[in-house]
């Protein structure tokens, strides 16, 4: 080549539209489309080397540029260009040029604007990117079918979550075979088909075994893509649910825990919201009101208990939540509907949102129903202890000074006796300690017939005809009653019959009615009135005289009282109405007084007619 | 020989009364010396002295536990009375109950008469014991 030479498609080549350039084997430019020229600076002229016109171009690779020209490859490369500061890119593709001898003349380069294109390419490249980056971190995969070629492929995120390497492509059944054995496997293989047969879309959480043998909860998902009304791909995505499904099993698990403890609980559980309706309740608490959870579930108190333990417990309900503070342990009553009543030992411990306002409580109560019965009892018992020990107390004194009494006595006898010569105050001295040795016995006779009555456990109670021992005592104290002109009247009907026992009756008749002739009034005639009346759990039978009568507000407490004797009377010896007093407790009866001064006393004396 | 008007034995043992009488014989030269059966008796027989002005007798010897009323009614009757004169007053119980003995002390404080506390038995009454104030025995 020597010059350049004048070509007669010259002109042509100036117009074309498509920026074109002619190089020859010596890589100079021979000429150039005005296109081309506004692209490349046109101010050099052909005749020089291509290199300069690429000279004001980025990222060429210079080397490469000459390798292209003068091969017949058809090689293509990307340049770019600041237009304005505005990068403009371009693609020059390089074809032989030959002539009409098929001789290769050189070079021509068609240039190309494509910067629109790398801008569509490089939003490619961002939105596969960020789908990337979304899958990975969803752990969503997909997949995809196509029925043509019958090709599947696994996204990058798939083949993790199978565990297998990037490069791994399965065949349909290979990547079904993953499935676990069993439902998933056979429900997945139903599935796909039926997806390729009518394009039913399906979502399905399943298990599969991974490449490394590891059980794993999986998504799967499909969808049926057609073309022109034939189904010709299937799509779908793969998301690792393992540890979602875990957790739920593990929520799963600690509610069926909860469920199960208090449901078993021994303890009546509920939760009430703020309007004081049950919202939960447990197996105990539903056990105790004889119905359902359904039934049990919106009901207030109200509907449940008495008016009155239900408004206590509504404020209590209230109170817990004004204050936030739990009641702990507090001792209550429901009564039932029915009129059932049972002691409880009740929680309620606020219900707090994450607002920290109350929206509700939680209730526990314990059953103490029998605790609290064992608590009376006990309650009953130590009172009776010490009813009992505060008696043997106040007997030990009775017994300790009476017998030092009369031991003083002696001493003091004694004492004298030895001291003295004359015969005659000897034997003064000597009756004084037989008369002394007298009362030491009697007074030990007494005490030995109030330690029977306390002895005396097992006590033989037996049904008795009241108005025979009335009749029976009447025929002992006869020569006693005729002697004071005594007038019975005797209301005690003739069927009445008392549980006594009988040593203890004829104790109680006689003493009762020898006190009331013994304290009468000098000028009057003894009446003695006798009645027994039936009561609830007992039978009051009373004596009743016209006497000198007790001044109760001065003796009232001692009138029962060991060795009290309240008249100036001979036989008085204080002993009689303590014996029968301990005689009537001993069969869990009691005995009562009323009196007026110069009229007349009232004994009554209740025998308990329980059975026990 | 200590020589006095009249002492009251308050007792409704008659073997006490009878050793109280034999001991006080050895100590006193006394014409007026009564016993009563309780409390009641000896105090209708102390109010009748007052109204007749009799004076009143400088010892007595009281029994606690005795029927109708017992030796500390006797005693808050007495009190009541206001009696110029001091009266030696033995209190003489078989009782070792210290409740009696509390009761006894408390008297002894809230009282104008002299009080003196005994337990039984007696063997010996001193002049002492009818003269002047006495703790405890």
């Amino acid at each position: 080549m020597k010059t350049t030479e004048t070509l007669p498609h010259q002109y042509v080549l100036k117009q074309l539209p498509k920026a074109t350039a002619l190089v020859n084997k010596n890589s100079l430019l021979v000429d150039a489309s005005d296109s081309w020229y506004a692209i490349f600076d046109d101010l050099l002229g052909p005749g020089k080397d291509i290199i300069h016109w690429y000279q004001n171009h980025l990222e060429i690779d210079k080397t490469k540029l000459k390798k292209y020209i003068g091969t017949s490859s058809g090689e293509s490369f990307r340049h770019k260009k600041l237009v304005n500061g505005q990068e403009q890119w371009y693609e020059s593709t390089c074809t032989p040029w030959f002539d009409e001898d098929e001789n290769l003349q050189g070079t021509i380069i068609q240039t190309d604007d494509i910067s629109q294109l790398m801008e569509k390419e490089q939003e490619l490249d961002r939105i596969t990117s960020l789908l990337k980056t979304k899958s990975e971190v969803a752990k969503v995969g997909s997949w995809e079918y196509n029925l043509e070629t019958e090709e599947l492929h696994w996204c990058e995120e798939t083949q993790k979550i199978h565990e297998v390497q990037p490069d791994y492509q399965p065949t349909v059944a290979e990547a079904i075979a993953f499935y676990k054995q069993g439902y998933s496997r056979n429900r997945i293989s139903m599935l796909f088909h039926k997806a390729l047969e009518n394009g039913t879309p399906f979502h399905e959480k399943l298990t599969i075994i991974t490449k490394d043998g590891k059980e794993r909860w999986v998504a799967a998902a499909g969808k049926a893509i057609r073309k022109n009304g034939e189904i010709h791909k299937i799509f779908g995505t793969f998301q690792d649910i393992d540890e979602q499904m875990m957790a739920d099993k593990k929520i799963r698990e600690s509610e069926q825990l909860l469920t199960t403890l208090i449901d078993n609980l021994p303890i009546n559980v509920f939760v009430k919201d703020k309007d004081s309706r049950k919202i939960l309740v447990n197996k105990a608490e539903c056990d105790y009101l004889g119905t359902t959870p359904d039934t049990l579930l919106g009901k207030t108190d109200f509907d449940l208990y008495d008016e009155a333990v239900a408004q206590i417990s509504r404020d209590e309900d209230l109170e817990v939540m004004r204050t936030q503070e739990p009641m702990i342990g507090k001792e209550t009553i429901n009564v039932r509907r029915d009129g059932t009543a049972t002691n409880f030992l009740t929680s309620k411990i606020p219900l707090l949102d994450l607002k920290g306002k109350a929206y509700g409580l939680i209730g526990m109560s314990m059953d103490i129903t029998h605790i609290k019965q064992k608590e009376d009892q006990l309650h009953n018992l130590i009172n009776v202890t010490a009813i009992q020990n505060k008696k043997l107390i106040n007997f030990a004194h009775i017994v300790s000074h009476n017998l030092r009494s009369h031991t003083a006595n002696f001493s003091m006898l004694l004492d004298f006796l030895i001291r003295e010569s004359d015969e005659k105050e000897k034997q003064r001295i000597m009756k004084m300690l037989f008369h002394a040795s007298d009362n030491l016995l009697d007074t030990l006779e007494n005490l030995n017939e109030v330690v029977d009555i306390s002895t005396n456990v097992n006590l033989d109670k037996k049904s008795l005809n009241l108005s025979e021992h009335i009749t029976k005592m009447q025929q002992n104290l006869s020569a006693f009653l005729e002697e004071n002109q005594v007038e019975f009247e005797n209301h005690v009907p003739d069927d009445m019959m008392v549980s006594s026992v009988p040593a203890y009756l004829e104790s109680i008749l006689l003493n009762l009615v020898t006190n009331a002739v013994k304290y009468q009034q000098p000028e009057r005639r003894p009446v003695v009135e006798l009645r027994a009346i039936k009561q609830d759990k007992n039978i009051m039978f009373s004596v009743t005289d016209n006497g000198l009568g007790i001044d109760l507000n001065r003796y009232g407490d001692k009138i029962f009282g060991m060795y009290k004797t309240f008249h100036n009377h001979k036989d008085a010896r204080g002993l009689g109405l303590y014996i029968i007093k301990n005689q009537i407790e001993a069969m869990d009866g009691s005995i009562s007084v009323s009196s007026e001064v110069g009229k007349g006393s009232t004994f009554n004396v209740y025998f308990n007619e329980e059975t026990e | 020989m200590k020589k006095l008007n009249s002492i009251y034995i308050i007792d409704d043992d008659p073997i006490t009364v009878f050793g109280l009488r034999k001991m006080l014989k050895t100590i006193t030269i006394c014409k007026d010396i009564t016993d009563f059966e309780n409390g009641r008796l000896a105090l209708e027989a102390l109010k009748r002295r007052i109204e007749l002005k009799i004076p009143c007798p400088e010892v007595i010897f009281l029994d606690i536990n005795m029927p109708i009323m017992d030796g500390w009614e006797f005693l808050e009757e007495l009190v009541s009375l206001n009696i110029p004169e001091k009266i030696i007053i033995n209190v003489i119980t078989s009782s070792i109950d210290p409740i009696d003995y509390k009761r006894w002390n408390d008297f002894r404080l809230n009282c104008w008469h002299h009080l003196n506390f005994k337990n039984k038995p007696l063997y010996k009454l001193e002049v002492t014991d009818l003269s002047r104030v006495h703790l405890a025995s």
